[in-house]
C-alpha cells in the first residue's frame, strides 16, 4: 500500500514540476540573479562610464562637446595635486598595513583562549559605528583641547591654555591614519575570526596550531607559522576592500585630515560641488585618477603579498622555534590595551561633549551636565531621523528580499551562483565610490526627466538605488552561508507534503532563517545609514540624513551639536543590532511557554 | 642515562568525577598501551602530558621527562612528540617542508640531506616537492612519524595513531612506528581501542572502564 503511496505522490509531484514552470514564484526566483546584477553592475559601470566621457571632454549637460584632454591638462597644473596624491597613498597604505598587523598580533598573541572571544565582543560594537561618528568621536580625542591633553594637563605637560594644535588635520595625514586604522581593525579582525569559525577550517587550524606547539614552537610563532599562511588567501578580498575604501574615502579625511590640500576624494568632491561647472570636467579626470591611485594601491599590495611570501618561504622551514616571543606577547597585551583604552577615551569624550555643560581647557570632567544640546538637537533632527530609517529601511528591504530570492534560485536550480555574479558582488567593495558616483548621479539626472510625475520623491528613490550599491553586497555575503548550510530535506519533506516553492520558501524556509535575516537586516541598516557619499550626491543635497548633517556639522558648529549627532549615529545601528540579536530570543522563549 | 617518562599519581577529573589515576614509569623503547571507550579520558590524559588539557577538565598529579619536572612547562616547551590519528600535515608546505618545519634550526645543507635520507629509509624516496595532501593515507602516516621524529622528541605520544588506516597497512605502519621507537629508545605512551595494537606494543596494558575504575592487567 505503501509503494502505492508512494508512485501516486511521485507522479502529483511530476505534475507539480509541470506546473512550476508557469508558476509565478519560480518565474520570480529565476528572474532575480539577473536582477541583482543590473543592480550593482548599472550603477557602477554605468557610473564609470559616466565619469569616463566628461573627463575626456564630453559633457552634454554642460554644452561641452570637445573631446580631448583638457580635463586632465587642468588637473596636473592643480597646486599640490602631489601632495593629495601622496596623502591618498600614504593614509589609505599605512592604515590599511597597521589594521592589517595590528590584528595579526593580536590573533597571534590570543590565538586560543578566551581573550580573544572577549576582545571580539569589545571591538564588534566598533564595527557598526560609521565613519564620520568615529572620527568625530577620535578627533575629539587628540585636539588640542581633547580628552588626551585633558588628561596630562596641566600635572604632566605643565599647560595652562590649550596647546597650539597639530592634530586633527595635520600635513602629514596623520589623524586620517590613527582614524581609518581604528575604524578598520575591528573589520579585519572580525573577518579573521569569522573564517576561523568555520568548523572544518577552524578545527584544522586548532589542530595544526596544536601539532606545532608539541613540536617545540612558541604559540605566536606557530600561529605566523602555520596558521596565517592558510588563512591569508581567505581575508585577501576583505583587506583589499579595506584598501580601496581607505584609499578614497572622504568621511574621514574630511573630519580628520588637513585642508592645504586634503586627499584626492576630497578635492574633487569639493570641485563637483564648486559654483564653477567647467571644473566638473576637472573633477570627472580626477575621479578617473582616483581610481588609478586605488588600483595602483591593489596591485602594489598584491605585488607585496608575493615579494613577502618569496623572502619568508624559506623561513617557515628553517626550524627556530620562537622570536622573541615573550617580547611580542607583552607588545601585544600592551598594544591590546591602548587600543580599547583610546576607544573607550574617544567614546566617553563624545558622550561627555554631547552633555557637557561648561567646560573649561585643562578638566577631564564637565563642571556640569545637562541634556540642553540633546533636547535641541532631537527637535532639529526629526527630519534626518526620518529620513535615514525611510532610505534605510527601503534600501535594506529590496537587499534582503532580493538576496533571499537569489538564494533560493540557488536551491531550486541546484547549483550555486556563477562565478561572474560572485565576482560582481565584491564590485562595488573594490571601485572607489567617488570614482562612479558622479557618473551615476549624471545617468539617474538623464532618466529623471521622464518621471517628473513623482517628482518629490525621485530624490529617495535615486538616494535608495545608490544605497543599493552598498548595502546588496554586505546583505549577500551575511545571509549566504546561513542560507546554504539549511537542512535541505526540510524543503523536500515539506515538497513531499504537496507545499508549492513558494509556500516551503515562506512556510518553512524563512522561519528557519529568521534570525540571521535580522542580522543581515541589521547590518543592512547600519551600512545605509552611515553612507554620506551616495546620499549627498545621489539626492543632490536635497535629502538630509543623521550622516549628512553630523559631517556637516563637525567642521564648523558646535562640539556638542556635533557630539549628539555623532551619537545618535551610533545609536540607530546599535538599537538595529540589539534587535536583531534580542528578538529571536525573546520570540522562542515566549513559544517555550 | 636511560631516557624515562614518569606519571607520578596522577588522578585527571572531568568537572569533578574521577576519570583516571595512574602512576607509572615508562623506560626508552618501552610502549605502555593505555586502552578503554571513548569517553574514558584517555585522549585527556595525553592533552595533560603535552600541556593542552582543555576547559572542564583537571588533574592533580605530576610529568617528569628524563628527571625533569614539566607538569607546568607550556606546551611548546615540553619536548613530548605526539601522533594523532589525523597527520595533520600542513598543507601550505611540501613534504619535505613539513619534516624541515620539525628539525632544529640549522645548516641549510645538512638539513636538506638528513631530510632525503630519512624520506629515503621510508621509502618516500622523490616525494619530497610533492604536497602532502596528494599523498595516500599510508604515506602521509611515514611522512607524520618522520616530522615528530626528527623533531627529537624526550618522549612520544601515540594518540589512536593507526586508526584511519585498513588493516594491511595497519599492520606496516605500526611495525614500522614500534621499530623506530625502539631505535631511538623512546618512552612512549599510546592511547587505542583496538586490541591488535596493544598487543604489537608488546608492554604494559592499561585498561580504562567507563568510569572511574581502572583495571590494571
Amino acid at each position: 500500500m505503501s509503494i502505492a503511496n508512494n508512485q501516486s505522490s511521485d507522479t502529483v509531484q511530476a505534475v507539480k514540476r509541470l506546473r512550476q514552470h508557469t508558476d509565478w514564484f519560480t518565474r520570480i526566483v529565476s528572474a532575480s540573479p539577473k536582477l541583482l546584477l543590473l543592480l550593482l553592475m548599472l550603477p557602477v559601470f554605468g557610473g564609470l562610464l559616466g565619469v569616463v566621457l566628461p573627463a575626456f571632454g564630453w559633457a552634454p549637460a554642460l554644452s561641452q562637446y570637445d573631446i580631448g584632454l583638457q580635463g586632465f591638462n587642468a588637473l596636473w597644473q592643480t597646486p599640490g595635486l602631489n601632495k593629495m596624491l601622496t596623502l591618498s597613498f600614504t593614509t589609505g597604505l599605512f592604515s590599511t598595513l597597521l589594521a592589517f598587523c595590528i590584528s595579526l598580533l593580536l590573533l597571534a598573541a590570543f590565538y586560543n583562549s578566551v581573550w580573544l572571544e572577549r576582545i571580539q565582543q569589545i571591538l564588534s560594537p566598533i564595527l557598526v559605528i560609521p565613519h564620520a561618528a568615529a572620527a568625530i568621536a577620535i578627533g575629539f580625542l587628540i585636539a588640542p583641547s581633547g580628552m588626551l591633553s585633558r588628561l596630562v594637563t596641566p600635572w604632566f605637560s605643565g599647560w595652562q591654555l590649550a596647546p597650539e594644535g597639530f592634530f586633527p588635520h595635520d600635513v602629514y595625514g596623520i589623524s586620517i591614519i590613527l582614524g581609518l586604522t581604528l575604524k578598520e581593525l575591528p573589520f579585519i579582525l572580525l573577518m579573521a575570526l569569522g573564517a576561523l569559525a568555520q568548523p572544518e577550517f577552524g578545527k584544522k587550524m586548532r589542530q595544526q596550531h596544536q601539532a606545532a606547539l608539541n613540536l617545540g614552537y612558541a604559540p605566536m610563532t606557530a600561529f605566523f607559522k602555520v596558521v596565517l599562511p592558510s588563512l591569508y588567501p581567505l581575508l585577501r578580498l576583505p583587506i583589499l576592500a579595506v584598501l580601496a575604501y581607505a584609499s578614497s574615502s572622504v568621511e574621514m579625511p574630511m573630519i580628520l585630515g588637513p585642508n592645504t590640500p586634503p586627499t584626492l576624494a576630497v578635492v574633487i568632491l569639493q570641485w563637483f560641488h564648486d559654483v564653477d561647472l567647467n571644473l566638473r570636467i576637472q573633477a570627472s579626470s580626477g575621479a578617473l585618477l582616483q581610481l588609478v591611485v586605488t588600483a595602483t594601491l591593489l596591485a602594489l599590495w598584491l605585488v607585496g603579498e608575493k615579494v613577502v611570501k618569496f623572502f619568508l618561504c624559506a623561513t617557515l622551514t628553517n626550524g627556530k622555534r620562537a622570536y622573541g616571543d615573550g617580547y611580542w606577547l607583552m607588545f601585544s597585551k600592551v598594544l591590546t590595551i591602548v587600543v580599547i583604552g583610546f576607544i573607550a577615551l574617544a567614546l566617553l569624550g563624545l558622550l561627555l561633549w554631547s552633555v557637557a555643560g561648561f567646560w573649561r581647557f585643562p578638566q577631564a570632567w564637565p563642571d556640569s551636565l545637562t541634556l540642553l544640546h540633546w533636547q535641541t538637537a532631537l527637535t532639529q533632527m526629526s527630519e534626518p531621523l526620518v529620513n535615514s530609517l525611510i532610505i534605510g529601511i527601503s534600501t535594506t528591504g529590496i537587499a534582503i528580499t532580493l538576496t533571499l530570492l537569489c538564494l533560493e534560485f540557488e536551491q531550486l536550480k541546484g547549483k550555486t551562483l556563477s562565478q561572474f555574479t560572485s565576482i560582481i558582488i565584491y564590485i562595488p567593495l573594490l571601485v572607489p565610490s567617488i570614482a562612479f558616483l558622479f557618473g551615476l548621479v549624471w545617468i539617474q539626472q538623464l532618466f529623471t526627466v521622464k518621471v517628473s510625475f513623482i517628482d518629490g520623491y525621485v530624490s529617495y528613490f535615486h538616494t535608495i538605488f545608490a544605497h543599493l550599491v552598498f548595502v546588496l553586497p554586505y546583505v549577500f555575503l551575511s545571509l549566504t552561508s546561513s542560507y546554504r548550510l539549511l537542512d535541505k530535506r526540510f524543503a523536500i519533506v515539506a515538497a513531499s507534503l504537496g507545499a508549492k516553492p513558494s509556500k516551503v520558501f515562506f512556510k518553512v524556509k524563512l522561519p528557519q532563517l529568521f534570525a540571521p535575516i535580522l542580522i543581515a537586516s541589521a547590518l543592512g541598516l547600519a551600512i545605509s545609514f552611515g553612507q554620506y557619499l551616495p546620499t549627498l550626491l545621489a539626492s543632490g543635497g536635497r535629502v538630509s540624513t543623521i550622516t549628512t548633517e553630523a559631517i556637516t556639522l563637525a567642521n564648523g558648529a558646535s562640539r556638542r551639536t556635533s557630539a549628539v549627532y555623532a551619537f545618535m549615529q551610533m545609536l540607530l545601528p546599535l538599537i538595529g543590532f540589539i534587535v536583531a540579536w534580542g528578538l529571536p530570543k525573546y520570540i522562542f522563549k515566549s513559544a517555550k511557554r | 642515562m636511560l631516557s624515562s617518562l614518569q606519571i607520578k599519581k596522577l588522578q585527571l577529573f572531568r568537572q569533578n568525577e574521577l576519570l583516571l589515576s595512574l602512576n607509572e614509569t615508562i623506560n626508552g623503547g618501552d610502549i605502555l598501551t593505555i586502552m578503554g571507550p571513548s569517553g574514558s579520558g584517555k585522549s585527556s590524559f595525553l592533552n595533560w602530558i603535552t600541556g593542552a588539557l582543555p576547559q572542564g577538565f583537571h588533574a592533580e598529579g605530576e610529568v617528569w621527562l628524563n628527571n625533569n619536572e614539566i607538569t607546568d612547562k607550556p606546551a611548546h616547551l615540553r619536548q613530548v612528540g605526539v601522533l594523532y590519528q589525523d597527520p595533520l600535515l600542513f598543507s601550505h608546505l611540501t613534504v619535505a617542508g613539513n619534516i624541515a618545519f620539525a628539525m632544529p634550526n640549522g645548516n641549510k645543507k645538512q638539513r636538506l640531506e638528513i631530510i632525503s635520507d630519512a624520506l629515503e629509509q621510508l621509502g618516500l624516496k622523490d616525494l619530497g616537492d610533492r604536497h602532502p595532501d596528494n599523498l595516500s593515507g599510508g604515506q602521509q602516516a611515514r611522512v607524520a612519524l618522520l616530522r615528530v621524529l626528527l623533531s627529537q622528541p624526550k618522549a612520544l605520544l601515540l594518540d589512536e595513531p593507526f586508526s584511519k588506516l585498513d588493516q594491511q597497512l595497519r599492520a606496516d605502519t605500526r611495525q614500522l612506528v614500534f621499530k623506530q621507537i625502539r631505535q631511538h629508545q623512546l618512552p612512549v605512551i599510546m592511547v587505542t581501542h583496538d586490541r591488535s595494537d596493544a598487543e604489537a606494543a608488546g608492554g604494559k596494558i592499561i585498561t580504562l572502564a567507563q568510569q572511574s575504575n581502572t583495571h590494571v592487567r
